[in-house]
């Protein structure tokens, strides 16, 4: 300890990191501040409080009928993604094979694409085979920019799983696939419920990817909301996004309560696209 | 195959043929899913994408079978895209740069907060708005930004400024929001180094007698590298690729290369956005190819 000037420089650090975590609460409080504005356009501070957007917003048929859409596709992309990463891990994780570092970085490869392109070069391919349009084709376009996160979540708890109780299955005659299941997928079940969230709200938020690719009648929320804004500012959208960002909190929150006891820092390493910061003994 | 138990290996000659080969293919066959998503959809819509570019052309408003090099001939001859081009290239620049002195300050205080309850509630106010949609975060910023905005009505309100400062509709505001929008991405990765840091490695240094800003430019520095060079990566291709914010706060002066590809994909003009999406997909991967290089020269030698 160096004494007297220890607190002082931690007293800046701490006080810095608190205005930093007001710049990032600020956007969201402000959008619930402005949903129970009266006025049609934004001002600080409102001058009354009314509920007055949030009947407007029930009145919308068009943004229930985009969060069913939503909803479906992500729920559908979560499990297509975390079928074919977990399977996919298993493979680059388990075995040693030629081409399996560039495989990986293949793999990885649509975090760094810009979404954009990746939207409109499925766009093209789908309007090229007439196939176009369907939610199905939105789920394979989702699937591929979920993937990379289902990867290396999964692949960083199956990196540091305790390899002697499956080796005492297979001495004691236990199948490749009893295995996985009795013994693999309960250690990295806490991975997958991590991988499985990442994938549904990262497929929930999409708008680049899916711009081209729904029709206008099919909608998901993201496009819905973006659309509506370039037309309109009025509050309907703080009501409608006061009442996401509760979903979203409470969703995190709950996650956060059920993993209690998890250190998520695990996994923080591993959610990039590369290679050096993840978890110790990695993938070297 | 890594399994390397002397019983396995006795048992691999009493083993059927089709039980053997499932065994020697048997990552393929875990991969295949995966890899036919990955090729079928992704490699082969971003070659078809990019064919575009030679095979056809756009000619009054329609699009006809024409091999031809036009559209890269008007790309890389008309000021507009190159503005466009340089326009992307800067603002992520800017917020690159931004987001890294806002946030490795806060990765570095992370760790050194004493009680866990603090940790994980600032862990979790960091990271929670990445799980809010672009939309709705990019909307705060145009409330609070506006004229009539929160930002102006406190700047007016303590005299600093006499008339609403110009935020949103400009290269600022668009700034100001995909700072706020990439931040946990920054934070992320250096975060993760940190907290897998030898706190040793430092009480040895101030054992010696170095003081804290000796210790942190030769000890805590070089170890968070890995961690600054991920994110400083990681956040300057997701800016290349930003849409929505610049769409909606830029109010049509932040001309951004994922904008331009919108719209001539909106206009049917295919060869001229399949140009401009290879030159955003060479951009983005020069910069990791770039970072990994020098992450690889640098860091992991030592």
């Amino acid at each position: 300890m160096t004494g007297e000037r220890m607190p002082k420089r931690e007293m800046v650090l701490r006080g810095y990191t608190g205005l930093v975590l007001a710049f990032v609460l600020a956007p969201l409080l402000i959008v619930a501040v402005n949903s129970i504005n009266p006025e049609a356009y934004s001002i600080f501070p409102p001058k009354a409080v009314s509920l007055r957007w949030y009947f407007h917003l029930f009145t919308q048929g068009q943004f229930g009928f985009a969060f069913k859409n939503s909803l479906i596709v992500a729920a559908a992309t979560t499990i297509v993604s975390l079928v074919l990463g977990t399977l996919a891990s298993l493979a680059l994780v388990r075995y040693r094979f030629l081409g399996r570092d560039l495989l990986r970085s293949f793999f990885l490869s649509p975090v760094v694409i810009p979404k954009i392109v990746l939207g409109v070069s499925l766009f093209i391919l789908l309007v090229r085979l007439d196939i176009y349009g369907n939610l199905t084709s939105l789920v394979l376009a989702h699937s591929v920019v979920c993937m990379p996160y289902v990867i290396a979540v999964v692949s960083a708890s199956l990196v540091s799983l305790d390899r002697t109780l499956e080796e005492a299955a297979m001495d004691l005659g236990a199948r490749p696939f009893t295995i996985f299941w009795k013994i693999i997928m309960p250690q990295i079940s806490t991975g997958l419920i991590v991988a499985g969230l990442f994938a549904f709200i990262i497929s929930f938020d999409q708008v680049e990817t899916s711009l081209f690719l729904v029709r206008p009648e099919n909608n998901t929320l993201p496009i819905e909301m973006f659309l509506y804004m370039e037309k309109w500012q009025d509050p309907t959208i703080a009501a409608l996004s006061t009442l996401l960002i509760l979903g979203t909190f409470l969703l995190v929150l709950s996650v956060n309560l059920f993993l209690k006891g998890v250190d998520l820092s695990k996994f923080v390493g591993g959610a990039r696209g590369g290679e050096s910061a993840g978890p110790p003994g990695a993938d070297r | 195959m890594d399994t390397p138990q002397a019983s396995v290996v006795e048992e691999r000659y009493r083993e059927p043929f089709a039980a053997r080969a499932v065994r020697r293919l048997a990552h393929w066959l875990l991969l295949a899913p995966g890899l036919f998503l990955m090729l079928g959809l992704f490699l082969v819509s971003l070659l078809v994408f990019f064919s575009y570019s030679v095979l056809s052309t756009f000619r009054e408003g329609r699009l006809v079978d024409e091999p031809g090099f036009g559209a890269y001939v008007r790309f890389f001859t008309d000021s507009f895209y190159y503005a466009c081009t340089l326009d992307t290239l800067s603002l992520a620049f800017v917020v690159t740069t931004v987001t890294l002195l806002i946030g490795f300050p806060v990765a570095y205080t992370i760790p050194k907060l004493k009680s866990d309850l603090a940790k994980r509630l600032v862990i979790l106010t960091i990271f929670t708005p990445m799980w809010v949609s672009v939309v709705v975060r990019t909307y705060g910023w145009m409330i609070l930004l506006s004229r009539q905005g929160v930002v102006n009505y406190v700047l007016t309100q303590l005299g600093l400024i006499q008339e609403p400062l110009r935020l949103i509709f400009n290269f600022t505001g668009v700034t100001i929001a995909l700072v706020h929008i990439y931040l946990p991405f920054m934070v992320f990765p250096i975060l993760s180094v940190l907290v897998q840091m030898n706190p040793t490695l430092k009480e040895a240094a101030s054992d010696l007698g170095a003081g804290w800003f000796r210790t942190f430019l030769h000890v805590t520095l070089p170890l968070v590298l890995p961690g600054l060079a991920a994110g400083t990566q990681l956040v300057f291709t997701l800016c290349l690729g930003s849409f929505v914010t610049p769409a909606l706060l830029g109010g049509g002066r932040v001309q951004v290369l994922p904008g331009l590809i919108y719209r001539e994909t909106t206009a049917v003009n295919w060869p001229m956005s399949s140009v401009a999406s290879m030159l955003l997909l060479a951009l983005a991967l020069v910069v990791v190819l770039l970072f990994n290089k020098v992450t690889d020269k640098y860091l992991v030698t030592r």
